[in-house]
């Protein structure tokens, strides 16, 4: 990754860091593009060209570079970009026993993923994000959060050939994603988001989505977080708040804030990650566009609990998009605190 | 093998007694690309397009290939009535949202219940069609495979309900406005030989309380002068089955498995119509045995007369990996078989 991250502020100063701002913090989902040198070692690796090692070395660079790009940002609370990851349910399916690898199937246009079969009992045999967590971590002050994907959208993403129901499936990968989530804390992550982005997929299961996260968060004292995005989320809204987690964090851009009608009837009690710019369209989102997201979110969120950040995951966007993205991000948050700042200091 | 009690038999004109073959078919997109070496011959062509490597005669070419080759499987596998694999079908409305006036594609979301994903319908005007949107793709069909092609649109309903619409007034106002212009799209099939033609129309089951708009809109596409086959898929039809049955079309397709469903127990409301039974899984990988799926068709088969039973995957078969499609093809067709007393 070539890092022309042209036009950024200079890092924070230690003292700056030391005083995060504690409102309107600014994140991301969780994966940024790989940059072209990685996603050619990935493709040697697979035609058995470059060992494990030295793919891993690449992975740690990419990460590395995330990070100081996250931190030039000035992005609030992290994520390590997940470079070392095929996609979200794959790497984990990867790593657990009880999962085959499955054929390839296209998830849109032209992308196509390997889609996991559960063909026995699932087990976590060993820590599948820790060491990535602890190296990331390493490379900066400010948070990291844990990335985890929820056993709802695990096993809605998998095909299920092993477990006689859909719920047997989806409580045998809670305690593996408990134990995993339990070691990320343990190794001191203050933040653990376990994304359910297909927990509207067949919203009569909600109650299995819930009854699942509640085996992965029932023992932890960090912050939880769920990202959801891109389903009816009417669907399963207002009983979603009952997902045991601290925050949801939710695509809205996407569609045009349309789900913060929802809060009106029924109020939003949760902490949120609010997305202001879409992770799915080349086009660059302005200051002042992603900042009316935040006033938006603000109609219905307090400040302290609501946390800007893009819409989704940024791995289908090219590294300086992804780059340009955070930026609006970072500014439009910038803006906004400043707006409330003024309103809180009388003239 | 002893064929099905409620299985009927006919009689040549020799006197020889033949046993009747459940008809077998496929709806909606075959795999594009495969994981076999070569397999991704199509994949490689659309990223080579986008980066400007090859023009689009090229990837056309890499179109017709695909086709052809799902056209050849769908025949060797023994499915009677194919269709053309939807392989230029980016999703369900691609095709539409690409051609038609007064709409493009907009943003991605979600197919349903599914880990796939779709672009959305965003309609800004008037719609508009010249009628010829899929002639060129079904006429290629048809001179390449060796047996019966039907061809298929999105159903009116799926279409208005997952559209993003800035143009007209209300729901009833969109489902009007498809429903003409895909009169226009099976005037066109019809004229180049389409004899039936799919209708896949999800949102019929996933959205039962706007049952009778689809029927104001089917009794409109039913005067295009085609015979239709209304599939629906993913979700169970049981709250509207009779509606079903009084629908102006020739077949009803209806999934038993991806939910619980009483569907299978009241079969007879469909009278002379065709029932397709989604009986193959098409989106679990679990491969069925020949038994199960024979099973399933006999239960049927107390119901409905077996030439009015086709055999049929769930849904599109696009959810699964190209190996495992064959293999569950294999497995249809073999029931379809062993249904109508056929020696495997």
């Amino acid at each position: 990754m070539t890092q022309t991250t042209g036009g950024l502020r200079p890092p924070r100063t230690p003292q700056a860091r030391e005083n995060p701002p504690r409102e309107l913090l600014t994140t991301t989902v969780g994966s940024f593009g790989k940059p072209d040198y990685l996603q050619k070692a990935r493709n040697a690796f697979a035609r058995g060209k470059l060992t494990r090692a030295e793919l891993e070395e690449l992975e740690r660079k990419a990460t590395t570079e995330w990070i100081r790009i996250q931190e030039e940002l000035d992005l609030d609370i992290l994520v390590d970009g997940e470079m070392y990851r095929g996609d979200m349910v794959a790497h984990f399916a990867e790593l657990l026993e009880g999962y085959t690898e499955g054929g390839l199937v296209r998830a849109y246009g032209n992308r196509y993923y390997h889609k996991p079969i559960i063909s026995g009992p699932i087990r976590r045999p060993k820590p599948m994000t820790v060491d990535w967590w602890k190296f990331a971590q390493s490379l900066t002050d400010r948070p990291v959060k844990g990335m985890l994907t929820g056993p709802y959208t695990m096993l809605d993403w998998s095909y299920n050939e092993a477990y006689p129901t859909r719920r047997d499936a989806a409580l045998a990968l809670a305690e593996a994603i408990r134990e995993e989530a339990e070691d990320l804390e343990r190794a001191g992550a203050k933040y653990i988001q376990i994304d359910e982005p297909a927990i509207h997929a067949r919203p009569e299961e909600l109650p299995i989505a819930i009854e699942a996260m509640a085996i992965v968060t029932r023992n932890l004292k960090a912050k939880t977080i769920s990202h959801i995005c891109y389903g009816d989320f009417a669907a399963i809204y207002p009983g979603v708040l009952e997902l045991p987690v601290d925050q949801l964090d939710l695509a809205m851009v996407n569609y045009e804030y349309k789900y913060l009608d929802l809060f009106e009837k029924d109020p939003f009690t949760r902490e949120m990650a609010i997305g202001i710019v879409d992770v799915h369209k080349h086009e660059l989102e302005t200051v002042a566009e992603a900042a009316e997201g935040i006033r938006k979110g603000l109609k219905y969120v307090s400040a302290e609990r609501l946390l800007p950040h893009p819409d989704c995951g940024l791995k289908t966007r090219p590294v300086e998009e992804s780059i340009a993205k955070c930026r609006v991000v970072v500014e439009a948050a910038k803006l906004v605190r400043a707006e409330l700042a003024k309103k809180a200091v009388p003239a | 093998m002893v064929p099905s009690p409620a299985l009927e038999t006919r009689e040549d004109e020799r006197g020889s007694v033949h046993h009747l073959t459940l008809k077998t078919t496929v709806i909606g997109a075959f795999p594009k690309i495969s994981d076999d070496p070569g397999g991704q011959h199509l994949r490689s062509a659309l990223h080579r397009h986008d980066r400007g490597e090859i023009d689009d005669a090229v990837l056309d070419a890499a179109y017709a290939a695909a086709t052809k080759g799902a056209i050849e499987e769908l025949d060797a596998a023994g499915i009677d009535v194919i269709n053309d694999g939807h392989i230029r079908w980016d999703d369900l409305f691609a095709p539409f949202a690409t051609a038609w006036g007064g709409v493009s594609r907009g943003p991605l979301e979600r197919c349903y219940d599914n880990n796939t994903y779709f672009r959305q319908p965003l309609i800004e005007g008037a719609l508009t069609t010249d009628g010829k949107t899929l002639v060129a793709d079904f006429t290629y069909a048809r001179s390449l495979a060796k047996g019966e092609v039907k061809a298929a649109i999105c159903g009116p309903l799926t279409f208005a309900t997952l559209a993003i619409d800035k143009h007209y007034r209300s729901l009833e106002d969109r489902v009007g406005a498809v429903t003409d212009a895909l009169v226009k799209e099976l005037e066109g099939l019809r004229e180049a030989g389409a004899t039936l033609v799919d209708v896949e129309d999800p949102a019929i089951v996933a959205l039962p309380q706007h049952i009778e708009l689809a029927r104001e809109a089917y009794t409109r596409l039913h005067r295009a002068g085609v015979p239709l086959a209304l599939q629906t898929y993913f979700f169970p039809a049981d709250r509207v089955l009779e509606d079903l049955a009084s629908f102006p079309v020739a077949q009803v397709g209806i999934d038993i498995r991806s939910r619980d469903t009483t569907a299978l127990r009241r079969l007879d409301v469909f009278g002379d119509k065709v029932v397709v039974l989604g009986a193959l899984d098409a989106r679990n990988t679990r491969l069925e045995t020949r038994d199960e799926l024979t099973a399933l068709a006999e239960q049927a088969l107390k119901l409905v007369k077996p030439e009015r039973l086709w055999l049929a995957p769930t849904t599109s078969l696009e959810f699964l990996p190209h190996d495992v499609v064959t293999k569950k093809l294999a497995v249809l067709v073999d029931a379809a078989r062993a249904a109508g007393g056929v020696p495997a």
